[in-house]
């Protein structure tokens, strides 16, 4: 590489350099069961990127909804789609 | 940022900003079981046998219904209260490859159990490579070389010995509506089979599609239904001599959404079948003489005592939580953008 940074571990084996590209963590935030949240505070990058994950499950109900999601400057708003099968939702907010 | 690290790559992405918490490499885990959700299955016969020669009794299985896939189980040991980041090695890739998605993140004890379905049946299994930030990683290191950043509190955000997550590609990806489209059946030969398209997105071409690790939990799922009945009455035999019979089955398949690398620039989504089941109700009389033949349930009446006797149905697995797997019908949920990473699994071999 002609410029920018490169870390290498004891072998010598490059670990991560300007070169690469990556996500930084903002934040996590969990939405419970069958509620809806405004969660405050989320960090503001350039780019950010929410991903979901279904927690657990509502005894035995793969078939559960998931939380929907929109993230606004510093407020992610997570919704409930019903009030009795949503599951346990964590959103996780990367940036870059 | 007042003080501290902030590092940008020639893109302007920041790579590093000792503000906030970085993904760390937490292990590659192979799975620990593999199971698959029992068929729900049955029915009720009365008295078909041999009677007016055409009562239907074919087909009163899991005949013509599509193959299931199967679910690998992970046990994944993370500090802390927030689930690690699984990235799928998958088994294979192209557009041959199965479909596979977590479907399940549940913690259990110190450890979170990760479920992995996969659309069709392996020989080879699907690794996990999982991340998580420093403050859930409790490995250690001798090592006494790399770039380590802190932020303003005092705790350790990057840690270039503990391999951070280095990302490629991101982007979102949307499942499609349902995962059988078309004709689902006809008399009692039921078609329920995935055949919706693939849905692909495009992303920045990569060297080796096989060394491709991605992170894109399910959430989509879908659930169709087929149901067909018939009946019939007449005389045999002789004068005195009548018949009759009455048929109804319904045949339901519940699809996850799950995910494969299709080539180095390509990442698809599909359905494959998660569950399925068929249940049945069969009736028939017959009456010599001048004696009179029960009328049947027809109709609605019969699919509603149908769905009465599916809803109360359930199965029990060790490996996989109870419950029944006809929860709507012919329709999709949770069918909105997936946003999904994709690294590379030489980056931590």
């Amino acid at each position: 590489m002609s410029y920018g940074m490169e870390i290498f571990d004891a072998d010598g084996d490059e670990i991560f350099s300007t070169t690469d590209s990556t996500w930084t963590l903002l934040g996590v935030y969990v939405t419970n069961a069958n509620t809806s949240t405004n969660h405050t505070g989320v960090p503001v990058m350039p780019t950010r990127l929410v991903t979901r994950t279904m927690i657990d499950q509502i005894s035995g109900d793969d078939e559960a909804y998931v939380h929907t999601f929109s993230l606004s400057g510093s407020t992610l708003t997570t919704t409930a789609p019903s009030g009795s099968d949503t599951i346990k939702t964590v959103f996780t907010v990367f940036g870059k | 940022m007042a003080h501290g690290l902030l590092v940008k790559n020639a893109s302007g992405d920041i790579l590093i900003d000792s503000d906030f918490s970085h993904y760390h490499f937490l292990g590659k885990h192979t799975h620990a079981s593999v199971t698959q959700v029992p068929d729900i299955t049955g029915g009720s016969t009365a008295n078909t046998g041999g009677i007016g020669g055409n009562s239907p009794d074919q087909n009163k299985g899991m005949q013509n219904m599509p193959a299931k896939g199967e679910i690998y189980i992970y046990s994944i040991p993370v500090n802390g209260t927030n689930p690690p980041l699984c990235f799928i090695k998958p088994t294979s890739t192209g557009s041959s490859a199965p479909f596979a998605g977590i479907i399940l993140t549940k913690q259990n004890g110190s450890n979170w159990e990760i479920r992995v379905f996969q659309s069709a049946v392996t020989s080879a299994s699907p690794v996990l490579y999982c991340f998580a930030p420093l403050s859930q990683i409790s490995n250690s290191t001798s090592s006494t070389h790399g770039l380590k950043t802190f932020n303003s509190s005092g705790v350790a955000t990057f840690d270039s010995r503990f391999k951070p997550l280095r990302a490629p590609v991101a982007g979102s990806i949307t499942a499609p509506t349902l995962a059988h489209t078309g004709s689902v059946g006809s008399s009692w030969n039921v078609s329920l089979g995935v055949n919706a398209s693939n849905v692909s997105t495009s992303f920045t071409n990569q060297s080796n599609a096989n060394d491709l690790i991605y992170y894109c939990p399910s959430i989509a799922h879908a659930c169709q239904k087929y149901e067909h009945q018939e009946a019939d009455s007449g005389y045999y035999g002789g004068w005195f001599s009548r018949f009759s019979w009455h048929r109804s089955d319904i045949w339901w398949c519940f699809y996850r959404s799950s995910f494969r690398i299709a080539s180095t620039s390509s990442f698809e989504v599909n359905y494959g079948v998660f569950a399925r089941g068929h249940f049945y109700k069969h009736e028939a009389q017959e009456s010599t003489g001048f004696g009179s033949l029960l009328g049947f349930l027809f109709g609605g009446a019969v699919f509603g005592a149908l769905f009465l006797l599916i809803s109360s149905a359930s199965f029990t697995n060790v490996s996989v939580d109870a419950g029944n797997y006809l929860p709507y019908n012919n329709s999709f949920r949770n069918r909105s953008a997936n946003s999904f990473i994709i690294s590379k699994a030489s980056f931590y071999d």
